[in-house]
């Protein structure tokens, strides 16, 4: 069939733009929710301090050509040293330090946190459209889809002769769950809890990788080749002095 | 546009003949992100493009290929076609987050298009 079917008007003004709206509307309600809830978390001094070590660790790991051999390689022991050096992690103790961040009591209740406030709204809006939008054609896609996408596309239609363009509201309520993260990312500037991947990134990152970086930190800094660049650095303010002059 | 006159004028300090590079991350953290939200806002407008002009099935696609390179092509010459001393490579400038804008531009399309010509 490549007519085109007329749709009723009252289907845009009811069902296209009040789902867009109430999507984009909660979005913004999240974002101001996980800010809020956010802001009562008073972070481990612990783990700040071994982060902020590590930081300095990788520091030095970039920088190190900048500053002579021997003061290198003194930085270098002050880090890796088998006795107190500061990132040198027993045996014994790294597997524990990982088990205890998962039975950490706060740690777990902000990922639970986290993942409900996620998953409840979306649900919840499905739910939604599922029960007072389906069994009517509520769009059309512009551009061709084959046989198979009509099973997920035209769930509430149930003539089979529709082109696969015309779509269910299910299916623009899934357009709109991915097209609007581009949108959430302009209105509400970087940081939005909107994209999930990004969220669980952020947050087992901080977790795990406390224990293992460590060790990583360490044989990172044992690698580095230092290679002096003072000597070179006259020849290259002589170079660029000369196109100065010229 | 509002977003094309955010300055991008965190430049990267490079020597020129010997080879020590100096980066700033957080200036060339913020360079990615102007990208990021060129892009997406280019995106969201050519999808609405699209969705007026009529566009469908693979002419759409091929839209935003071209919005893409106007984007890009922007993006050079607001640095001043001296790209290097802004980005590491010209896979930066060119390539970083052409496909994030897609889905963006998908909805953007089928919402003009519906709008205009079916209903």
């Amino acid at each position: 069939m490549a007519e085109d079917l007329v749709l009723d008007t009252a289907i845009r003004d009811w069902v296209l733009i009040p789902l867009s709206v109430v999507m984009v509307l909660i979005g913004v309600l999240r974002y101001f929710v996980s800010k809020l809830m956010r802001s009562a978390q008073i972070p481990d001094a612990k783990l700040v301090k071994e982060g902020q070590v590590i930081v300095r660790a990788r520091n030095l790991r970039a920088a190190a050509n900048f500053i002579p051999p021997k003061s290198f390689r003194a930085r270098r022991l002050y880090y890796s040293n088998e006795e107190n050096g500061l990132l040198y992690v027993p045996k014994g103790q790294a597997p524990n330090a990982q088990a205890q961040m998962f039975s950490d009591p706060n740690m777990a209740m902000d990922m639970m946190k986290k993942n409900l406030s996620m998953i409840i709204p979306q649900t919840l809006t499905f739910a939604w459209v599922n029960f007072f939008f389906s069994g009517f054609v509520a769009a059309k896609i512009p551009f061709p889809l084959t046989q198979r996408f009509r099973a997920m596309l035209q769930n509430g239609i149930d003539l089979s002769t529709v082109d696969v363009s015309y779509v269910s509201s299910r299916s623009w309520y899934f357009l709109n769950l991915f097209g609007l993260r581009g949108l959430f990312s302009i209105i509400l500037g970087e940081e939005n809890a909107t994209d999930d991947t990004q969220r669980m990134m952020q947050m087992t990152g901080f977790g795990f990788t406390q224990p293992k970086s460590l060790g990583a930190e360490k044989d990172g800094l044992d690698i580095v080749q230092h290679d002096w660049t003072m000597p070179k650095f006259e020849r290259r303010a002589e170079a660029v002095l000369r196109k100065l002059v010229r | 546009m509002a977003v094309h006159d955010e300055s991008e004028t965190s430049g990267r300090k490079e020597s020129e003949e010997i080879d020590v590079p100096i980066f700033s991350a957080e200036n060339m953290q913020s360079n990615m992100k102007v990208i990021y939200y060129s892009r997406t806002f280019m995106s969201i407008i050519g999808g609405v493009i699209a969705g007026i002009l009529g566009f469908t099935g693979l002419t759409g696609f091929v839209i935003y290929f071209l919005v893409m390179a106007i984007t890009s092509i922007g993006l050079i010459a607001k640095t001043g076609f001296s790209i290097h001393s802004y980005f590491t490579g010209w896979s930066q400038i060119i390539l970083d987050g052409f496909l994030g804008g897609l889905m963006s531009f998908v909805l953007f399309w089928t919402f003009a298009y519906d709008i205009v010509h079916i209903f």
